[in-house]
């Protein structure tokens, strides 16, 4: 080996870290920095004013409006609103934005709370498929998931078709709030069930047995071993459902429409309108309350990280056990979650599907598949057309992994080394969750896409790479949080071995760890291969014309244009050609995952 | 094997973490070819030498020297060094023959010979010649152990660092193979630093040895100096037993102390002079039932049995003496204790602020 080479080796890895966060700082960092300036900024000049209109503003903040338009009229405003008998205050959009995403999070935690009791305490066949099935919501594309919601739940979905035949009147639920939450569930309370039944696992057969020995009651042991161990776990759980459902945004889109609108969906109207001044205020607004809600998570889960507890978990019990199954009320209750979690979590998909296939009779046909294909053929300029879409969609995928995976592998890295620099790195690197997509999409479109001047030299990134750039950014926390874990759990001595057997830093992650975290850095990458198909947020924002198109984006447009039919065949149709790439990235994250993963 | 062959030299070398000094200012030479032991408790900075000898901690002050060379600034794949860890690291994606191999993907096999050949002599040499292709999933604590000492010597390193190697093993394992790591060191006669907080493995395979606490070289010498002149208090209470009385020269001529009440006969009262605070540090073996010189009117608290002595405990005054003897006395047994003026060490200086010891003078947390 050249003297040249190792010095180009022990390069390589503090080069990789530069251009990481060049990379953020560029798509990330930058534009988004740029969207925030614009809120504080009005010809040249540093004001909170149009901040301050927003937020005394009603429409925007309902009732707490008031506190910053006239704060000393508050204590007589809440003597007159208990007077009037304490009447649902007005909540504004952000109060709404608020509201529904607290509804989501109790709906979430209500729905899989069950799901944890019943994957930790009991044993049955496809236990183990059902289990990594929890992380299926997480890659499966948001759009696709409300299109699933509009063939299910529409006025002529699965769901009154069934009513219908039972005789039952329908029920109207597009464009209720209820439809949302119960998405929003959709997604979140796998994520409940993720983490519960992973805590209610790590509780030691030994403690509860200590505690009984001691003379506590099943209930009393319950209370004071597995309770503690699990509630970290389930506060998590709704930190980031609130997180998440907070910044949602293409099921409210397309379940609510502007009627229902949140902070994200009216941010998007008006970067549609092109009232981009109005759009960075709101921006503003929202991002200071997602950094604030992922900092206070970041800090209690780092607080949990440190007092996880090993241990051999109690016996799992049969879930069946013959006819005494009937007469035991919490396997009879836990049979009844099982319906529940076949209307909301199977029923969408498989009306997907279903409606693909079905004419507006109600007889087999394959016309919105043609649909797809003639579409192809005999569209205008203008319009968008599906084959560009897929294509977009892979070659976007792709291109997330190139630039994702060495990303997320760095961050890991720095994440592993312990130490301030790296909780500071590690702060700085982890910042784009607690970004919502329409926010990185306005500002990489006001950045790059419309140009900047940086040092005099003109910067236009064209849209299919800061369409890219916008999904590493999204994608490579992904990558990180499978490598990190990994990472850590490798003896530190294995590098050290590998280095004072002569390999540089480089070598000994290429030679040593990379190749012992092989499962975890394939699933990452899985995840970030699907976290770029399903990315809407973005996507739409910079998808301006049509070119760069994706399925998700392609989705959203054949919902909402009903000149090409009455139905929703054609987005079912693309809808499933989405799950299908969805579930085969799905299944190599179950496979890689699944042997690796705790 | 070169003509002259390196030692390994610590000029001054301080290693401070945050605002923790691990290592404060060691000054240390250890002599080509030497079986040298860092020995000490946990925490005493044993582990932070060997590591910044190896090249993974960056010294805040003072200097590495591998065969004379300066090697502080030199990251640790450039550095000659061969290192075995505690818990073996052996890359359990390779089997035993890449494991051992693996050094000379980066560094020609010594002599020139071939890559492959070189494995097979290394796995000869440590005795596992027919397990080459198994994973070291598949092997024993005691034979990953000798797979790692084959890894490290691969490469033909001019120093080995031995970190705690035979602490994941059972005690009678741990005895055999230290055996086998001191023949295999000789054979090769390669400078070689071995850390362990074992002070009865570390009497036994050292041609040298350090004491170490607090960051700090507290006595180097030969097994045999260190044990029988105990330099400093921690280190007469921390290589085997020690009984230690705190006291003040009676007496010059003849010589004699006062401890606890009761006049010592000393062997000397060399460069002392009456009044001065002094320590002694009589060995259990030393104190011997019956009378001598001076005696002790004891009471027996405990014994054990050990094989070849018993080991009692006996209150005498508001503490405890430990005493090795040759037949059982039953606890409540009256004892006197005798010790002479020849087996009676002394240590200058007085009881030492010192949050390691505890009140009789032994270290704190039971490590040795």
């Amino acid at each position: 080996m050249t003297a040249a080479t190792r010095r180009a080796e022990r390069l390589a890895l503090p080069a990789g870290l530069a251009l990481t966060l060049g990379v953020l700082l560029v798509v990330f960092y930058f534009p988004v920095g740029r969207v925030l300036a614009e809120a504080v900024v009005r010809a040249g000049r540093l004001t909170l004013g149009p901040l301050l209109a927003v937020l005394r503003d009603p429409f925007y903040t309902g009732a707490a409006a008031g506190l910053l338009r006239d704060p000393l009229g508050v204590p007589a405003g809440v003597l007159g609103w208990l007077r009037a008998g304490a009447p649902p205050p007005r909540l504004g959009l952000f109060g709404f934005t608020a509201y529904q995403a607290a509804l989501s999070t109790l709906a979430s935690v209500a729905l899989g709370l069950p799901g944890a009791y019943l994957l930790a305490r009991y044993e049955f066949r496809g236990r183990a498929t059902l289990r990594s099935l929890t992380i299926l919501p997480f890659v499966l594309p948001s759009i696709m998931v409300a299109v699933g919601f509009l063939a299910m739940f529409g006025q002529r979905g699965t769901l009154n078709d069934v009513l219908r035949g039972l005789g039952l009147g329908p029920v109207h639920l597009l464009f209720t709030l209820q439809v949302i939450v119960l998405a929003h569930a959709f997604y979140n309370a796998p994520l409940v069930t993720r983490l519960v039944s992973a805590a209610w696992e790590t509780v030691d057969r030994r403690r509860l047995e200590a505690a009984r020995s001691l003379g506590a009651s099943p209930a009393a042991a319950f209370r004071d071993v597995v309770l503690p161990a699990v509630r970290p776990a389930l506060l998590t759980a709704a930190l980031l459902t609130f997180l998440f459902t907070f910044m949602s945004f293409p099921i409210v889109l397309a379940l609510g429409g502007l009627r229902l609108a949140t902070v994200e969906v009216w941010l998007y109207a008006r970067v549609q309108d092109l009232r981009l001044g109005e759009a960075a205020t709101l921006a503003t607004i929202e991002t200071a309350f997602t950094l604030g809600l992922t900092y206070v998570y970041l800090r209690y889960e780092a607080r949990q990280a440190a007092s996880r507890a090993g241990g051999e978990p109690p016996a799992r019990r049969p879930l069946f056990d013959g006819w005494a199954t009937l007469r035991d009320p919490r396997r009879l209750g836990l049979l009844a979650y099982g319906a529940v979690v076949i209307v909301v979590f199977v029923g969408p998909l498989v009306s997907l599907l279903v409606e693909s296939v079905t004419g507006p009779g109600g007889g087999f046909t394959t016309a919105y598949y043609h649909f797809l294909a003639d579409q192809q053929l005999a569209a205008a300029a203008g319009t968008v057309k599906p084959l560009p879409a897929i294509r977009n969609s892979l070659v976007f995928g792709v291109g997330t992994l190139l630039v994702a995976v060495p990303m997320g592998v760095v961050v890991s890295l720095v994440a592993t080394r312990g130490g301030r620099g790296s909780r500071l790195a590690e702060a700085l690197l982890s910042a784009p969750l607690a970004v919502s997509g329409i926010v990185v999409g306005l500002g990489l479109l006001q950045s790059f896409v419309f140009g900047t001047t940086v040092f005099g030299v003109r910067l236009v990134l064209v849209g299919p790479v800061a369409i890219v750039a916008a999904h590493a950014v999204a994608a490579y926390p992904f990558v990180a949080r499978n490598v990190t874990p990994a990472l850590a759990d490798l003896d530190p001595r294995l590098a050290e071995a590998a280095r004072s057997l002569g390999a540089t830093r480089l070598r000994s992650l290429t030679d040593v760890e990379l190749p012992l975290v092989a499962g975890a850095l394939l699933a990452g990458a899985a995840f970030a291969f699907a976290i770029s198909l399903g990315e809407f947020s973005a996507t739409v924002v910079l998808a301006e014309g049509v070119k760069s198109v994706t399925m998700p984006v392609a989705l959203e447009r054949y919902i909402g244009n009903r000149s090409i039919g009455p139905s929703l065949g054609p987005a079912t149709a693309m809808g499933t050609v989405l799950l299908l790439v969805t579930a085969v990235s799905f299944v190599a994250i179950d496979r890689l995952g699944g042997r690796w993963a705790p | 094997m070169s003509d002259v062959e390196p030692g390994v030299e610590l000029d001054g070398l301080t290693v401070a973490f945050d605002d923790v000094v691990a290592l404060d200012d060691v000054h240390l030479a250890v002599e080509p070819g030497e079986f040298f032991t860092l020995v000490g408790p946990s925490g005493c900075g044993k582990t932070t030498t060997l590591r910044a000898i190896a090249g993974f901690e960056t010294p805040s002050a003072g200097a590495v020297r591998i065969g004379g060379v300066d090697v502080t600034g030199v990251p640790p794949e450039d550095r000659q060094v061969g290192i075995v860890f505690q818990d073996y690291a052996l890359f359990p994606h390779l089997s035993v023959r890449e494991n051992v191999g693996y050094g000379l993907r980066y560094r020609p096999p010594p002599g020139g010979g071939a890559r492959a050949e070189r494995v097979t002599e290394l796995l000869d040499l440590v005795d596992l010649g027919g397990l080459g292709d198994r994973t070291p999933e598949q092997l024993s604590g005691g034979q990953r152990q000798r797979v790692a000492l084959a890894r490290a010597l691969a490469p033909g390193p001019e120093v080995l660092l031995l970190d705690e190697p035979l602490s994941a093993l059972d005690a009678r394992l741990r005895q055999r193979l230290r055996v086998t790591v001191r023949a295999i060191q000789q054979e090769l006669g390669i400078t070689t630093i071995y850390v362990t907080h074992d002070q009865a493995e570390a009497l036994a395979v050292s041609d040298r040895l350090a004491v170490m606490h607090a960051g700090r070289l507290e006595q180097v010498g030969t097994p045999e100096a260190v044990y029988r002149e105990p330099a400093s208090r921690f280190v007469a209470s921390f290589v085997g037993d020690n009984n230690l009385f705190e006291g003040t020269v009676a007496s010059v001529d003849p010589p004699t102390a006062t401890a606890a009440g009761t006049v010592f006969a000393l062997p000397s009262a060399a460069g002392l002079a009456t009044g001065d605070a002094v320590t002694l540090a009589v060995r259990p073996e030393a104190l011997r039932v019956g009378p001598g010189e001076t005696t002790l009117e004891a009471t027996v608290r405990s014994v054990e049995f050990l094989g070849e002595t018993y080991r009692l405990h006996c209150a005498w005054r508001d503490r405890t003496l430990l005493v090795t003897a040759d037949a059982r006395l039953e606890p409540g047994d009256p004892v006197s204790l005798g010790v002479d003026a020849g087996d009676v060490h002394l240590l200058e200086g007085g009881p030492r602020a010192d949050a390691s010891l505890d009140a009789d003078g032994r270290p704190a947390g039971g490590d040795a």
